[in-house]
């Protein structure tokens, strides 16, 4: 099979003049016919995509940051994920758990999702595509030291690669290192250097890519 | 013979360690309907009326094909459609009929109402 998420043609679908492609037609049917039966409402729909809008993931590089400054906190957000960036204010708007993944200088951690696109949105937003296609989903439990080289992230063998699958339940995030250099760094600045792709594991935090402040 | 035995040792989903190309790390902004669609499933997991694991799972039940052809989105809504219809939540007729209710307003001038 190919799993062709980004290979095919689309009709231009908008909600615009131009007649929604069929899949929007049905999405618009559903979600019509649920309200009409008063099984959901239109404000519950959006306030979601307002939720959804406020993910991104900046809120994980505070955590992050957070962690990297205050071993305590650092300490009950591995212990707990969920609750400590509940603490923090992050609220989990599903039923997953959070368990987050410290990378260190003898284990490197990646998360995945092999049988879907399980991700810990709460905190991170959505995924990026490649996370949810069959590439990634395929080989990052099975050859993770290629996957990360494609990433541009070269992990030394005497440093364990593990890789964290997340399933309907469980998300995982990583911790990755505080980089060296950035001990003069504030709080802020140091969440600027922290990426969604360092969350994921795929790569490391550069003094060179940085977030926008 | 192995051809089938592939088929039934690992169901769609599964495809942890199956041979794949590399990465490609373009990536798209979700369109209105994706990110409704979106909106949806959250709602429908709040209810009770489909949860993640019923929602992987309706994907999965479309089969390779389908999942090979359709997009992430797409597939997510004709999962949903179904599993509603399954449990009896929609019925087909109210689901064809809403369908062509829905098509028909960009089908007449003036209609209006764009969801």
């Amino acid at each position: 099979m190919t799993d062709s998420d980004h290979d095919h043609d689309h009709d231009a679908i908008e909600a615009t003049d131009s007649s929604p492609g069929y899949y929007e037609l049905l999405e618009i049917s559903v979600r019509e016919l649920l309200i009409e039966k008063q099984l959901i409402t239109a404000a519950e729909i959006r306030r979601q995509l307002e939720v959804l809008d406020s993910r991104t993931p900046a809120l994980g590089a505070k955590i992050v940051a957070r962690a990297w400054v205050d071993p305590a906190f650092k300490a009950r957000l591995l212990a707990d994920g969920r609750k400590a960036c509940e603490e923090f204010g992050i609220t989990f708007y599903d039923d997953t758990q959070l368990i987050v993944l410290e990378n260190t200088e003898a284990e490197h951690n990646l998360i995945c999702c092999t049988l879907c696109s399980c991700y810990p949105r709460p905190v991170l937003g959505l995924p990026p595509d490649w996370y949810k296609q069959k590439p990634y989903r395929a080989r990052a439990i099975a050859e993770p030291r290629k996957v990360l080289a494609e990433f541009g992230t070269i992990v030394p063998d005497d440093v364990a690669v593990r890789v964290g699958d997340s399933t309907a339940m469980m998300r995982f995030m990583v911790l990755p290192l505080r980089p060296k250099g950035t001990e003069a760094f504030s709080e802020q600045e140091l969440a600027a250097l922290v990426t969604r792709d360092t969350m994921i594991g795929v790569v490391h935090p550069s003094l060179e890519a940085r977030n926008p402040q | 013979m192995s051809d089938t035995r592939r088929l039934i040792e690992r169901l769609p989903n599964d495809i942890g360690g199956v041979p794949a190309p590399e990465i490609d790390r373009a990536e798209h902004e979700l369109q209105i309907w994706e990110k409704r669609c979106h909106a949806l499933a959250d709602v429908l997991d709040f209810h009770k009326l489909i949860n993640t694991e019923e929602k992987r799972c309706g994907v999965e039940a479309l089969g390779s094909d389908v999942i090979g052809k359709l997009s992430y989105y797409e597939r997510w809504i004709v999962a949903f459609a179904n599993i509603l219809l399954r449990k009896e939540v929609l019925t087909p007729t109210e689901l064809a009929l809403k369908l062509q209710e829905v098509q028909a307003r960009w089908q007449m001038p003036k209609a209006g109402g764009t969801p």
